[in-house]
């Protein structure tokens, strides 16, 4: 077989697993586009024969998901921002130095980045009801999401840092400039998209955070998107086609982030997570 | 590497003294020179260091501590809003273990987390070793697979939920279809099932991470090792097990306990598919500790089971670290 052949051949069974592994997606936009009838025939169509484009407005209008999707954006935009001013120094200096303390803060940042949210809830929720944060859920939320996701983006930040040359800032000591000019105008631009796609990984994540938002924020009207998920799934609901199409109104801009940015996300998260 | 350090260590006294226009560094008093040493010295990491982790402290150390304190305590409504509650030593602890469904949802975590890695590692590195052969968009076409990754894990529940419906889920569909099955699965309310349910949509979560990082690893397998073997006559399957397997190992050690700590910390799935039930049936302990704390308001049992579980995940989490140890090294 020639390469060529080969090369297509390989291409459609990988296309073809693709489609597999990604008919979940499908069968999400699929049921947002279904009337109420045809969402439940046996068989299942497999394209909406009346593609119902009207669901998506009435969802949108009937569970305020405008509300929703602004909470989530306020959480991930102050997470994303609190990790980013805090993380950005600890990951440099962290990639700067080599001696024992440096090991002993990246063992323990590794530790912290493993501890399960719905484990660190129970503590967390019972100290900031002391503290009286409950009084403010979103900012108590973005605080414990800082503190959940910091020690992801150090590991993967230290990593660009690490790519950085450090003669180039030694030369721009020489020059004159402070540390702190040195940090700010050499090191920082040149670390810049490394920094830039883990933010982005912080904002996913943090735009789909449940756990912390569905145990401290009780009023309806501050909660994230995932919550107003969570509550529109009763246990016994058949509304399928308005749950697929809020979850489809609340992923698209997650996925569009995602395809547009894939090459940059992938190397950036593979060069954090091990090397 | 280790001369790095060396360079910064006569901390720019050395570059500073002979640089026209820099500031002379030994006037001034403490204040000044703490100021100056921000500005231009260690104490500018020291600063960049102090706040991050005196954050982490305050928000995920203590947290820890608190929690360790709570599972000693009794803890009701009431005294929420007090430190100083009656001490109880080992009784939650014990009060824990004594209860019916314990043994059942730590035996449930056991399977959750065996079950999920198995099935993402097996799947993934598969995965990984096809789209290893070089064609072209391969590299795109896998990085493709990582939405299911990056997607809120409460839209790949409520997906999920919909698929594995008994009466309309199109799992069932094809089952049926294929011959697989021949009546429908109640996935969610069938005590044998619901478990499974859950295993299955965070198998299809977490296959694609398992891959994207084996391909990290494929990559860096030397070439040459393989065109030895071939010139040795080794085939395919030999080359696999002396090559492939070996050279992974480091690899496939740090993306198994990541797995564990990654399946460990799934709560979003188990929330928006079963709830845990029915009857405890698919419930596991990161799920529990949350369901005693917030919907039983038990919030000294939810500690007591979180302290038991983070000891767990803190073994995994050393395991991982040791085997990414040339990394976190440096």
């Amino acid at each position: 077989m020639s390469d060529t052949n080969r090369n297509r051949l390989m291409l459609v069974i990988a296309l073809v697993m693709a489609a597999i592994y990604l008919f979940p997606l499908y069968w999400m936009f699929i049921t947002a586009l279904k009337s109420g009838s045809e969402m439940f025939a046996t068989p299942p169509s497999f394209w909406p024969s009346e593609p119902q484009w009207g669901t998506y407005a009435f969802v949108w209008e009937s569970r305020g998901m405008g509300r929703y999707l602004w909470n989530s954006l306020i959480i991930a935009f102050g997470s994303v921002t609190l990790i980013t001013v805090l993380g950005v120094g600890c990951a440099y200096v962290l990639a700067r130095y080599r001696n024992v303390w440096v090991d002993i803060g990246l063992f323990l940042i590794l530790m912290l980045q493993v501890l399960p949210a719905s484990l660190m809830i129970t503590p967390i929720f019972v100290g900031f009801s002391q503290l009286g944060m409950l009084n403010y859920p979103r900012l108590a939320v973005i605080i414990a999401i800082a503190a959940k996701s910091m020690p992801f983006f150090v590991v993967l930040v230290r990593a660009t840092f690490m790519a950085v040359p450090q003669e180039l800032e030694e030369a721009a000591l020489v020059d004159g400039n402070s540390r702190v000019g040195a940090f700010f105008n050499i090191v920082l631009p040149l670390a810049r998209n490394g920094i830039l796609v883990s933010a982005i990984l912080i904002f996913m994540q943090a735009f789909g955070e449940f756990v912390y938002s569905k145990s401290i924020i009780q009023a309806v009207e501050l909660q994230p998107a995932s919550v107003g998920l969570n509550s529109f799934m009763g246990p016994n609901t058949n509304e399928w086609n308005n749950i697929m199409a809020y979850a489809t109104i609340y992923v698209t801009p997650i996925l569009a982030i995602f395809v547009l940015l894939q090459r940059r996300i992938v190397s950036g998260l593979t060069s954090g997570a091990i090397k | 590497m280790a001369l790095r350090h060396h360079h910064f260590l006569p901390e720019g006294v050395v570059f500073r003294a002979n640089a026209p226009g820099s500031p002379v560094r030994s006037i001034g008093g403490p204040m000044k020179r703490l100021f100056s040493s921000i500005r231009d010295g260690n104490g500018f990491d020291i600063v960049l260091v102090a706040f991050p982790l005196g954050f982490l402290f305050l928000m995920a150390g203590l947290p820890l501590l608190y929690n360790i304190l709570m599972s000693f305590q009794e803890v009701d409504m009431f005294s929420l809003g007090t430190f100083l509650r009656p001490f109880v030593g080992f009784k939650n602890y014990q009060e824990l273990f004594a209860q019916p469904e314990t043994w059942p949802i730590l035996g449930n975590t056991a399977i959750f987390v065996i079950g999920s890695i198995a099935g993402q590692f097996l799947i993934g590195f598969g995965l990984a070793l096809f789209f290893w052969v070089n064609f072209p968009g391969a590299s795109w076409l896998r990085g493709l697979f990582l939405v299911s990754w990056v997607m809120p894990g409460l839209v790949v529940g409520a997906i999920w939920n919909w698929i594995l419906s008994g009466d309309f889920g199109v799992l069932n569909f094809m089952l049926k279809e294929t011959g697989i099955i021949s009546g429908n699965i109640f996935w969610r309310s069938d005590p044998n099932y619901s478990l499974y349910a859950v295993i299955i949509a965070n198998v299809w979560l977490g296959t694609a991470f398992n891959m994207i990082l084996l391909s990290v690893g494929l990559a860096s397998i030397p070439g040459d090792l393989y065109e030895a073997a071939e010139l040795d006559g080794a085939n395919a399957w030999q080359r696999f097990w002396t090559i492939t397997l070996p050279m992974m190992r480091s690899t496939i050690g740090a993306i198994v306990s990541l797995g564990l700590i990654f399946t460990l910390q799934q709560f979003d799935l188990f929330a928006a598919i079963t709830s845990g039930g029915p009857n405890n049936s698919s419930n596991v302990t990161q799920y529990w500790a949350w369901d005693l704390s917030f919907r039983q308001y038990d919030f000294a049992k939810g500690a007591t089971i979180s302290v038991i579980m983070i000891v767990f995940v803190m073994f995994a989490s050393v395991v991982y670290v040791r085997s990414t140890r040339h990394e976190v090294r440096g």
